[in-house]
């Protein structure tokens, strides 16, 4: 099996081992009045999408270990 | 009831609520004024529907690099616009433009007498990306299509991303997809070996007949296919009311041309393209940390990321970064970013192709796939005017100027031993022997109407 798919296969069993344990702690992690800080811009990952996207550009041209920094978001968890 | 908050919370509070102006700011002052109204407020907000912001950012960054004694470098304006409007409450319409403009100087890799080879040269990349989302209550899902365009190369990617918040809305679930089917500009070299291949020039024709689905026109240069398929997925957790954690996995495969069709590498008397293997798998894992430090009204950021590749390039870095408010205002944020990789197997130092031999039966200049360290430090300023009752420009509920500015510091690493290197890596020349290798510079505007 090529590398990446054996660790792909590895990471699919880990994450989903991880979603389940984050899902169950998660609902208990903070409550909705608790968001308050997390729902403050500086805790949103990838805030501003050119700087993030500029960044990885420039990275991406520069780099060759450049790529797979995770997607924006988070915070308050307000899709 | 009207809760009064500090200014800056108040801000925070009308830029965060997916929910129609009027009733932004109302729900927040509830969640941070008392529990019991907040619960309320909350309660709502899980069953209102879900609704983005109409939004619009435009920037501009500068990137500029320096080689010594005029032996090449690079400067990159890269504009970029987005726009992203709402149709209806479950639809949501972007359009998104950027450009490279590109100009520079690049000589021959490993050539001693760099000075008199290097050559200019300048082009312009436009590329342009259309993408319909939908989203619940508590999901998204979003399909996009991008189209880049440049004299040599030729991208067209579809993709698609979907997120999903798990019950309790502490933990959000992304996976994404994309697919890219790229062309690359390359000398016709009929049957050459690749000891023989000659390297693309600025003075030959790229033409291509039918626009993007065209095919080549008989002539100097065919047009090579270059296939991309990227997967990420992505979970994001709340800890605690002031920390969250991002973890991402992340794959690649490449299948196609792969080399810089320009590049040419001093191999024993001659300076063929450079050849590279048509095949690259790759794949990171990373985590980002935020913590957020109320009394300080600022936020500590971690990032850490460690990645691998069928090449043999294995890399990492590291990432801390600390924003703090100032007054009503202003944001002022500093990072400072370290990463090292190791090179390609088939990486060799100066003058080792061209006095010993091939890396089997590869030879690249390409530094991407050298040895090397890095350092990133820089700071950005961000300032924020809330709207209020009476819209900013009489148009945003919410606009935001960044200025941003990093430097960049290169430590080269050798490849090889000196016993297989005599010579050294001083005179490679992929890059420059100063402290700071580059800069960048991005002013930009960014508003929610």
């Amino acid at each position: 099996m090529r590398k990446p798919f054996a660790f792909a296969f590895s990471f699919a069993i880990g994450a989903t081992a991880a979603l389940v344990a984050l899902g169950a702690c998660g609902r208990q992690a903070v409550r909705a009045a608790e968001k308050e800080f997390l729902a403050d811009q500086v805790m949103v990952f990838d805030d501003d999408p050119h700087e993030a996207s500029s960044d990885d550009h420039i990275r991406s041209n520069r780099e060759g270990a450049a790529g797979g920094h995770g997607a924006g978001g988070g915070g308050c968890g307000c899709n | 009831m009207r809760l009064q908050l500090s200014p800056w919370r108040e801000a925070t509070c009308r830029l965060r609520s997916r929910r129609g102006p009027a009733k932004q700011v109302q729900a927040c002052r509830r969640a941070s004024g008392a529990l019991g109204l907040a619960a309320l407020a909350a309660t709502l907000a899980a069953t209102a529907p879900a609704r983005a912001d109409d939004r619009a950012e435009v920037s501009t960054s500068l990137f500029a690099e320096k080689r010594d004694g005029g032996k090449g470098g690079l400067t990159v304006i890269h504009p970029q616009a987005d726009f992203g409007i709402d149709l209806g409450r479950f639809v949501t319409l972007d359009a998104a433009y950027a450009a490279d403009a590109v100009s520079g100087a690049t000589s021959v890799i490993y050539q001693v007498d760099a000075i008199s080879t290097a050559t200019t040269f300048s082009d312009t990349r436009h590329e342009g990306t259309l993408g319909l989302g939908f989203h619940g209550r508590r999901s998204r899902i979003n399909f996009s299509a991008t189209v880049g365009t440049e004299r040599d190369y030729l991208s067209r990617q579809f993709g698609g991303n979907a997120s999903i918040d798990l019950p309790g809305r502490n933990t959000t679930v992304a996976l994404a997809y994309s697919h890219s089917f790229d062309q690359v500009c390359d000398k016709d070299n009929g049957m050459l070996s690749p000891q023989e291949s000659k390297a693309l020039t600025g003075a030959d024709p790229c033409d291509k007949s039918g626009g993007i689905f065209g095919k080549d026109r008989p002539g100097m240069t065919l047009w090579r296919d270059l296939s991309i398929d990227t997967a990420q997925v992505t979970i994001t957790q709340n800890l605690s009311p002031t920390m969250n954690l991002q973890i991402a996995g992340y794959g690649q495969v490449l299948e196609g041309f792969q080399s810089n069709p320009y590049r040419r590498v001093r191999v024993g008397p001659n300076s063929p393209q450079e050849h590279i293997p048509s095949t690259r798998d790759r794949w990171s894992i990373s985590a980002r940390l935020n913590r957020f430090l109320p009394s300080l009204r600022s936020a500590v950021h971690f990032d850490g990321r460690f990645y691998d590749d069928t090449w043999g390039v294995i890399g990492g870095d590291v990432e801390l970064g600390y924003s703090q408010y100032i007054g009503k205002s202003l944001l002022l944020k500093v990072h400072a970013r370290v990463y090292q990789q190791r090179a390609a197997k088939f990486f060799k130092d100066a003058f080792f192709y061209q006095t010993e031999s091939t890396a089997g039966a590869y030879f690249t200049g390409d530094r991407e796939l050298s040895p090397v360290r890095n350092a990133t430090v820089g700071a950005k300023l961000s300032l924020i005017t809330i709207g209020g009752d009476k819209p900013v420009w009489g148009l945003f509920d919410k606009l935001q100027v960044n200025a941003k500015a990093d430097v960049m510091l290169l430590d080269v690493l050798a490849a090889d031993s000196l016993a297989d290197n005599p010579m050294g890596i001083d005179k490679q020349f992929i890059y420059g022997n100063s402290a700071i290798d580059a800069v960048v510079l991005q002013l930009g505007l960014m508003g929610n109407y």
